[in-house]
């Protein structure tokens, strides 16, 4: 009984040492992973999870637009492909499918006349976003966290995602580029029935 | 003329230095036929790199003369020593790479290395360590001869460029040679350490659990209580390795099964049809890359090999684990790398030992070995290991 007892204990003194000692090696051994990167990857995931979100933005001090971004599939030139659709309060809507389609119609020739990427940017349209900010998270540089903001490049622009204290969760956007500068407060939605069929009736092409 | 061995008033210091004079040979044989392997690995690395083909791994075969060596998941490794673990849920990520061979690349590059030099210096001398120590306990459980043919074929195994690569797979099977050979020695507290190492630098180390529970039960009676817990420990031990990666992958994102959610996203999703979706999707998989001709042919050479060990008397617990090393992955649906991971059974090369015993498949199994070892090499840039 006392000999099984010695053997049981020292194998779980090995076992724990073992534990401890792995531990111990991984944590001095390799460095951990920059807040910065972290925060992307949460920043991501939060865009990952929802396929619509609201946006009220304003560019270069104009004035206040009313957004909504849908990720979806869409059905265009007789295939089922993955894009973005965001649709503003003034009728403007932009529809962005993989590989090749990007189309607009309605809204003001200034909106017309914007970069299609300033526009979903600011929509929030949210893979744009989740899939640059996975790219730097991943890359370990292009990213920094500064005052509770991720800033990173995407295309030419400068992305600035003000994150939620806590959860991560992107709340603002600024985006800068050469010429032009907006600001954005996004909200997350759920996408219901009704959200895609008010939206298909204003896209040139949709279906899912 | 005696040996000194013979002589029992001779002092245990002398003795060691005749052990060591008489070893000194077969150290030169392997390391002989350590050179010639990664002599042709060598040589064919630097023709790819000087006339192609570059294929997927044009940024890196073309960065430095061996740079074909630190391509596929020689970038994770080194990422992962650069700047630690990040898991990037639904894409492929860095918790899927094991943590020991990160950390002793970040270990040489400490001591003034670069990252690809530390990793191409680990792996190729950690395979001198690995043919010492193999030879050692094939040595100790079959014979002088089985152990010289067995490590002349893995020195020249034609799956294993791996070995000279920016991987752990040299590391791994010095550690799984070692963690046996002590444990036949009833050095419990040293194979506990090794089959830890092991299981820290891939998860195939954990079947080095089987072996260790076979002979730490064969060997209950002869041992000590204290040495017995030592032994159970022992056998615990990668399992214990691997839960210390997840504690550690716990502190440092939040998520210990991290390394899972990795491997799924590299699609190593296991279920237990996984075995019938890999033949399944055989066709399809053919169709879109035909390498998986080459893997599929390492699943039946593993398979043949091993039966050739079993008829060679080599024993359950060696067969066993060779066994889940080769079939366990096409659990997860796919039968990619597996002609890298069987590398790691090392019952499949006592096995083309056994085979070996006739001096005519000798000299086939070797001239066969090298001129696949150089064509192997070439598809490197095609092809992931």
């Amino acid at each position: 009984m006392k000999a099984s007892g010695v053997t049981l204990g020292v194998a779980g003194a090995v076992v724990a040492a073992v534990l401890g000692a792995g531990w111990l090696v991984q944590r001095t051994a390799l460095p951990a992973p920059a807040p910065a990167t972290l925060a992307a990857v949460r920043a991501a995931t939060w865009l990952q999870r929802y396929r619509l979100v609201n946006s009220t933005f304003s560019i270069d001090g104009g004035p206040v637009v009313h957004g909504q971004c849908l990720q979806d599939w869409f059905q265009t030139g007789g295939h089922r492909n993955r894009g973005a659709a965001l649709q503003l309060d003034d009728g403007f809507v932009l529809l962005a499918v993989q590989p090749h389609t990007l189309v607009s119609k309605g809204g003001s020739a200034a909106e017309r006349s914007l970069s299609p990427l300033v526009l979903m940017e600011l929509g929030g349209c949210p893979r744009v976003l989740a899939r640059r900010l996975d790219t730097v998270a991943q890359q370990h540089r292009g990213v920094t966290l500064a005052n509770g903001a991720l800033t990173f490049a995407l295309k030419g622009t400068r992305v600035t995602l003000t994150l939620e204290p806590g959860t991560g969760k992107p709340l603002t956007l600024r985006v800068v580029t050469r010429d032009t500068e907006g600001t954005s407060h996004i909200r997350f939605a759920t996408v219901t029935t009704r959200v895609r069929q008010l939206l298909s009736r204003e896209l040139p092409v949709y279906g899912s | 003329m005696a040996t000194l061995e013979h002589a029992g008033s001779v002092p245990r210091g002398l003795r060691r230095a005749d052990e060591s004079v008489r070893r000194l040979p077969v150290l030169a044989w392997i390391a002989g036929w350590w050179l010639a392997g990664r002599a042709v690995i060598v040589v064919t690395v630097l023709a790819v790199h000087r006339f192609g083909p570059s294929g997927w791994i044009r940024h890196v075969a073309h960065a430095h003369a061996l740079g074909p060596l630190e391509a596929w998941d020689g970038r994770w490794y080194r990422m992962v020593a650069d700047s630690g673990y990040l898991l990037v849920p639904g894409r492929q990520s860095d918790p899927a790479f094991f943590p020991l061979f990160p950390a002793l690349l970040r270990a040489g590059h400490a001591v003034g290395l670069g990252y690809a030099t530390a990793g191409l210096v680990i792996a190729n001398v950690g395979f001198l360590g690995a043919l010492v120590a193999f030879h050692a306990l094939t040595h100790t459980l079959f014979g002088e001869s089985m152990a010289r043919r067995a490590t002349a074929y893995l020195a020249v195994f034609p799956f294993g460029y791996a070995f000279s690569m920016m991987y752990p797979e040299s590391i791994v099977l010095a550690l799984i040679a070692l963690a046996t050979l002590f444990a036949l020695r009833m050095h419990w507290g040293w194979a506990a350490g090794c089959a830890a190492a092991a299981a820290l630098a891939r998860p195939e180390g954990l079947f080095v659990a089987l072996p260790l529970a076979v002979l730490a039960w064969q060997q209950r009676h002869a041992l000590s209580p204290r040495a017995r817990g030592l032994a159970l420990g022992a056998v615990l031990a990668p399992v214990a390795a691997i839960g210390s990666f997840s504690l550690y992958l716990g502190t440092v994102l939040g998520d210990p099964m991290a390394w899972s959610q990795a491997q799924r996203a590299w699609g190593r999703a296991f279920s237990p049809f996984g075995v019938i979706h890999a033949f399944e999707g055989l066709g399809r998989a053919f169709t879109h890359d035909a390498w998986v001709a080459r893997d599929v042919v390492a699943v039946v050479v593993y398979l043949v090999l091993l039966a050739a060990a079993a008829r060679a008397g080599v024993t359950w617990p060696w067969l066993l684990s060779g066994l889940v090393i080769v079939v366990l992955p096409l659990f997860s649906g796919s039968f990619d790398s597996v002609g890298r991971f069987g590398l790691l059974a090392p019952a499949a090369f006592w096995g083309l030992a056994a085979l070996g015993r006739d001096p005519r498949a000798n000299r086939l199994i070797l001239g066969l070995s090298l001129p696949l070892l150089a064509g192997a090499i070439v598809t490197l840039p095609l092809h992931f290991p």
